[in-house]
């Protein structure tokens, strides 16, 4: 992936040089810039997972041939239905359900368990530190998608296999970015008055350290769950992701790509909501930075 | 200016003396040293997860309806019912004696396989890198120049939409619009530089801009919040316009060479990922690079492809690394001096 967790280290590391504040521009446009990407998001999540459960949708497997090929805007059909016929907005919503899963999934792992190795690291240094920063770096300097691909084609395709192939990526990035996070706040005033008053190691860590990483970890977040979105889909789109022929937008996007000359809009439609999604998280992650001032 | 003249190499010798054996091989050596249990334990990683793996690899080998004695028999020939630690000791034994072992799947070279397929994707790679860094630092240069202006906000846009496409949603996107709506590229297929260079590079256009719009993306995006740092911290950038320096070769001359070392990082960094994306263009654009045989090579199990493909692209990774060390210290003389802690 051209567009990997590494990559987005650096990136997520920088501060911007520039704040919207010293922009100059209004607060409502500020609010704008978190609220119209999270908007969509909140909207795109709630539409994939509630709208099947109130309002009939066909399934989405399981389509008769005789709507096979209905361009989008037919009756009944917004989208329009694939060559076997399934309804493509149905697939479209539980695709959905499937990338918002494996990415809240995976972005969870990667909080829990790289989270906590990042900061024990940052915080106790010394050996502990020096153990797990090499182990961070091996993960990081080995080609994760080949670990990932291994794993989804070695477990067979399934949503939990996917979940596990894609920890492989957030775990030792978001571990490298809350270890240097806890680093940064080791050096500050307030822990040394924390440990100078007898404040306990634990209870450091709960009340200092984590509330100060949050926000950082948070910004990181976004950006990781936008990737393990891009990610998922190339997995399904190879095959190895979620078992057709349950919907995935990848596995979408691989099935349109065999008649991508005759009806490009097979492509087209889940390539949009698949855009449209990450780039809101971006747009989220930028703007939470931006606010934050991280 | 006369004190930068004799921090360069050779003006001023009493330098060089100060350290002897230049402190920039001796950070090469460290790292080179540094580099070798890192690539050890990415060999030793893949060796594992791949023979962690549910699937017998001979049973994989003859199809489902071999005879268990056929398949004990692949076994031996293939030494796969030999335990773990053998099978990996004989691998690393062979990459000693300069062999990476012969495929599973048809008994041919792996150094052989090699051969054929990292011409293409280092072509292919190296197209997409140079495009997008070259469109980068120009971009990055420009809207620095004219911060807030009507084209870095473009530029922002432009970034922000390459940074959140999916590659392979891209390939195709490019395919329908380049290859079956105007039909300027092939959708399909490669063309060897040695039967024509200028098909050569057509076929490859496509997926180098599927792999480098997000690159160039990411590029821009860094490379201009470190320029627009630069200009607007430090005190250098103040004495340059006191002194008069006109806006353009501030940016240029001041501002971008000092803003490099992020970018630098990066690509070093980003050659490692690539292989992610090799994996996926490739098949899609049907080029016979590494990537392509990588995929497959996974679904077959063929252990010893897998590994001479992720050791190739650990070794580049590590080299890039070093390169990416070499060029800070061309770039910051104190680096170069040994001046620096590092």
């Amino acid at each position: 992936m051209a567009a990997s967790l590494p990559d987005l280290l650096l990136t997520a590391e920088k501060a911007p040089a520039d704040s919207a504040r010293a922009r100059g521009q209004a607060g409502w446009a500020r609010s704008l810039r978190l609220w119209l990407p999270a908007g969509f998001l909140i909207l795109l999540a709630a539409a994939c997972f509630l709208w099947p459960q109130v309002y009939p949708v066909p399934k989405p497997v399981g389509g008769s041939v005789l709507n096979a090929g209905l361009p989008p805007l037919s009756p009944g059909h917004i989208f329009g239905t694939d060559p076997v016929g399934n309804d493509v907005f149905s697939r479209i919503l539980y695709g959905g359900q499937v990338s918002f899963e494996v990415g809240f999934a995976v972005t969870a792992i990667g909080l829990a368990v790289g989270g906590s190795l990042g900061v024990t690291a940052g915080y106790w240094g010394g050996a502990v530190d020096a153990i797990i920063s090499r182990v961070l770096d091996v993960l990081i300097a080995f080609p994760a998608l080949v670990l990932a691909l291994a794993i989804a084609e070695g477990l067979g395709p399934s949503e939990l296999h996917v979940i596990w192939a894609l920890s492989v990526f957030s775990i030792p990035a978001t571990g490298r970015i809350a270890r240097s996070a806890t680093l940064a706040l080791r050096e500050q005033t307030f822990m040394l008055a924390a440990r100078l008053s007898g404040t306990r190691g634990p209870r450091i860590l709960l009340r200092h350290v984590i509330p100060n990483i949050v926000p950082q970890l948070m910004t990181f977040s976004l950006l990781g769950f936008g990737v393990v979105i891009i990610l998922e889909g190339a997995l399904s789109y190879l095959g190895l992701g979620i078992p057709l022929p349950e919907a995935s937008w990848g596995s979408m996007i691989a099935q349109g790509q065999q008649t991508l000359t005759a009806s490009p809009d097979l492509v087209l439609i889940p390539s949009a909501f698949l855009f449209a999604t990450v780039m809101s998280l971006n747009l989220v992650g930028d703007a939470l930075r931006e606010r934050w001032a991280i | 200016m006369a004190a930068a003249e004799g921090l360069r190499p050779g003006a001023g010798t009493e330098f060089t003396r100060r350290a002897p054996g230049s402190p920039t091989l001796r950070l090469a050596g460290r790292r080179l040293l540094a580099a070798i249990p890192v690539l050890w334990g990415v060999t030793f990683l893949t060796y594992v997860v791949m023979n962690l793996l549910p699937g017998d690899t001979a049973q994989l080998l003859l199809g489902a309806n071999a005879t268990p004695a056929e398949i004990h028999q692949l076994s031996v020939e293939l030494h796969l019912n030999e335990p773990f630690w053998v099978r990996y000791g004989n691998w690393l034994g062979g990459v000693f004696h300069g062999s990476l072992g012969t495929s599973l799947q048809n008994g041919e070279n792996v150094t052989t396989i090699l051969g054929a397929r990292l011409p293409v994707t280092a072509e292919l790679l190296l197209y997409a890198f140079v495009v997008s860094l070259v469109l980068a630092v120009g971009l990055a240069a420009l809207v620095a120049r004219w911060p807030h202006g009507i084209m870095d906000r473009l530029s922002l846009v432009i970034s922000m939409m390459g940074l959140s496409v999916a590659p392979y949603v891209l390939a195709l996107v490019l395919i329908y619009l380049f290859a079956v709506k105007v039909q300027w590229f092939p959708a399909i297929g490669y063309t060897s530089p040695s039967v024509s260079l200028v098909e050569n590079i057509k076929s490859l256009t496509l997926p180098a801009i599927a792999i480098g719009l997000p690159l160039f993306a990411v590029y821009t995006r860094l490379l201009r919040a470190d320029i627009l740092e630069q200009l607007q911290r430090e005190d250098y950038i103040v004495t340059a316009r006191a002194k008069g320096v006109r806006p353009w070769p501030i940016v240029l001359r001041h501002a971008l060479p000092n803003s490099m070392f992020g970018l630098i990082t990066l690509v070093a960094l980003n050659l490692g990922t690539l292989i992610g994306a090799t994996v996926i263009i490739e098949p899609i654009f049907s080029l016979p690079g590494a990537g392509d045989i990588l995929v497959q090579s996974i679904n077959d199990h063929d252990v010893p492809v897998i590994e001479g493909i992720v050791v190739v692209f650990a070794v580049v990774v590590v080299v890039a690394n070093l390169l990416a060390d070499l060029l800070y210290a061309a770039l910051d003389p104190r680096i170069r001096y040994g001046r620096v802690a590092s």
